[in-house]
């Protein structure tokens, strides 16, 4: 409980600070000159400093509370995060993300699709221990064709 | 729109084209449902992109379909392996498994089916009679009331989704509101939150940023456990029908659970089990056998998850205020579609509901006979290693979210959005709630304007109206509750009283 509420303290600033961004961008709308001539209860910058206003308070509550069930949310901290990165679930876990944004961000748009695809599947289910390299290459094949003929040639999407 | 006419549009969208869709939809809701790592939500949301170019009402119907396979769906994995298919099948998991270790997989497999047709059809049956009177209502309401039934509908779904703090879920709610007021403001143009990002002037789109909450999580979730799956063996054994008839009125009380939670914004079908599993253990004769292999637990939990169903989608049609997630992002499938969930429903498409009505009792039924047909095969793709499955759902995720606007900025997006939502996760705030404020946040925004605008900026119309004002007491009491108001004043009085007692015996 004690590192949920570590969290839980982190997590309520975080939230905090963005309520505070929310509101100061409301603000910018409520006395822009732009919107001089529109009503003020009908200003655009109103329901986002209430929404901002709102979150802000929720989150320094949470904050409050995480700090009260968690001690010193630091030294909390200080020891979770270095047993956290050891842990091998959440290397997986990091990997999987890796695997993610390398095919969105660096394969999406460069690479033809259908190669990109396949190495994609074929190399994350290699990564994960999906099985012997040829199950995965006829899997990772068989799903890329399944894939480019449905969206591609059914529903006609022009795929990068 | 008289009778006549209505029945007329209803089997103009009954014919062999729609009923193939359905069925397809359904059986592809089947497959998502029983898959661990796939939830119904997600397979909505993906077969949003996929069925873009589908014309509006047949990609509804298929979408429909595969809502009501989804939820039935979960329980063959619930049953076979031990581990639900959805979150709504959770609490059909611990009877269902047990039943189906001990030789009697076929038997649960057709009381969990049997049962989610009950809930299925009672919960129709709920909302083809709640919709058009919910519907008569809400044209009654206006922008105030609008605006305060968005802002309690966030708030009590974060009070009853979150499982740590309900104030977490009101954090996801509002966090989500503020999402939802991101671009270009409805009123007066001015540029919300964008960042001077030109492709955020637009709006967020809500389609991907619902595949990359709750799809890229599951995929990163799955692929972090190593866990071995025991798959029950489906027996061969006699089903016996009587079973399931001695349950009518274990199946009745939960159909009602089920709608009744269903109707609660944002709230679902997980929920749903979970309650009426627990109303039918407290009254049931032998609580002893729940969680052992209880037919009365596993048709409780069934029915609820089901009939929520029916439930979600009357205040969806009526108010265009989803009852579950999967409602929220069957509302984003209908506003892409051209179809305005709301009041207006019943002057834009007079006969939607009733065509609505029987897009789902065909999926009942193809969901009952597909279902069973499926039960063996689904044990082999049940045995699927996550290394293999969780690759092919992030592939789905890109492309499904590309399908629709055909931008990058959507595949950036889902990114992110799957960031949030593994945060979310780690952190225990519920989805629901935030998926919930993304949909209202310009309903609730817009309606309060308009409400301050027609006032000529005075706050008193929110007060001055019944439905506003019982939604204002209503709001405050359930902020003042969960903030242990309440509580603290009847420990006050219970203490004052036992002083006064003491006082009086000295």
């Amino acid at each position: 409980m004690k590192r949920l509420r570590s969290l839980d303290f982190f997590m309520g600033t975080g939230f905090a600070l963005i309520g505070l961004y929310v509101m100061f961008d409301g603000y910018i709308a409520y006395v822009s000159p732009a919107l001089a001539t529109v009503e003020k209860s009908v200003n655009p910058g109103v329901t986002t400093l209430f929404v901002g206003g709102f979150l802000a308070l929720l989150g320094v509550v949470l904050a409050l509370i995480g700090m009260r069930g968690a001690g010193n949310p630091f030294l909390k901290a200080a020891e979770v995060i270095p047993e956290t990165l050891r842990k091998k679930s959440f290397l997986k876990g990091v990997l999987a993300m890796a695997c993610i944004g390398v095919y969105f961000f660096v394969f999406w748009g460069r690479i033809p699709y259908i190669l990109s695809t396949f190495i994609f599947l074929a190399g994350m289910m290699f990564l994960f221990k999906g099985g012997a390299w040829w199950k995965i290459g006829i899997v990772s094949g068989t799903t890329v064709a399944i894939i480019w003929y449905v969206f591609g040639v059914l529903a006609m999407i022009p795929l990068p | 729109m008289g009778f006549e006419q209505i029945f007329s549009e209803v089997l103009k969208t009954l014919n062999l084209e729609f009923i193939l869709l359905i069925g397809m939809g359904t059986l592809i809701g089947l497959i998502v449902g029983a898959l661990p790592g796939l939830t119904t939500t997600m397979g909505i949301a993906l077969l949003t992109g996929i069925t873009f170019k589908f014309s509006g009402h047949s990609a509804i119907a298929l979408l429909m379909g595969l809502y009501v396979g989804g939820v039935s769906g979960g329980s063959l994995s619930a049953i076979l392996i031990g581990i639900p298919g959805t979150p709504a099948n959770a609490s059909s998991t611990l009877d269902g498994f047990p039943l189906a270790l001990r030789g009697q997989g076929a038997q649960a497999i057709f009381i969990a089916r049997a049962a989610s047709v009950i809930g299925t059809v009672f919960g129709i049956l709920c909302l083809a009679f709640f919709t058009p009177l919910l519907t008569n209502l809400a044209l009654k309401f206006t922008s105030a009331e609008f605006c305060l039934l968005g802002l309690f509908g966030v708030l009590i779904s974060g009070t009853l989704t979150g499982a740590d703090l309900p104030m977490k879920g009101w954090i996801a709610g509002i966090f989500g509101l503020t999402i939802g007021m991101i671009g270009m403001d409805e009123l007066t143009a001015w540029h919300r939150l964008t960042f001077g990002s030109p492709e955020l002037i637009g709006g967020v789109p809500f389609i991907p940023i619902m595949i990359g909450f709750f799809g890229i999580p599951q995929v990163v979730e799955s692929l972090m456990s190593e866990q071995d799956v025991l798959v029950a063996v489906l027996d061969k054994t006699r089903i016996k029908i009587m079973e399931i008839l001695r349950q009518w009125w274990v199946a009745l009380r939960a159909g009602l659970i089920g709608v009744g939670i269903g109707i609660i914004p944002g709230v679902g079908e997980d929920v749903a089990s979970w309650v009426s599993y627990g109303v039918a253990k407290k009254a049931s004769k032998h609580p002893e056998e729940y969680g052992k292999g209880s037919i009365e637990g596993l048709v409780a939990a069934e029915t609820a998850d089901n009939s929520c169903i029916g439930g979600a989608i009357i205040p969806l049609l009526s108010l265009g205020i989803p009852g579950s997630p999967p409602a929220a992002v069957l509302l984003g499938a209908f506003l892409i579609h051209g179809v305005r969930p709301g009041p207006m429903l019943s002057f834009e498409f007079p006969a939607f509901t009733y065509q609505a009505v029987s897009w789902l009792l065909v999926a009942t039924l193809f969901m009952f006979v597909l279902s069973v047909l499926i039960a063996r095969p689904m044990q082999k793709i049940l045995q699927i290693k996550n290394a293999i499955l969780m690759p092919i759902v992030a592939v789905l995720c890109a492309i499904g979210s590309f399908s629709l606007d055909l931008r990058f900025i959507d595949i950036v997006l889902v990114f992110f959005a799957g960031l949030i939502g593994i945060v979310f996760k780690k952190g225990k705030y519920p989805p629901a709630p935030l998926v919930l404020g993304i949909i209202l946040g310009p309903l609730v925004d817009t309606n309060f304007r308009r409400a301050l605008k027609a006032s000529g900026g005075d706050f008193s119309i929110f007060f001055t109206r019944p439905v506003s004002l019982a939604l204002i007491i209503a709001t405050v009491l359930l902020i003042l509750g969960q903030l242990g108001v309440f509580g603290a004043i009847r420990d006050k009085w219970r203490r004052r009283k036992q002083t006064e007692a003491q006082t009086t015996i000295s």
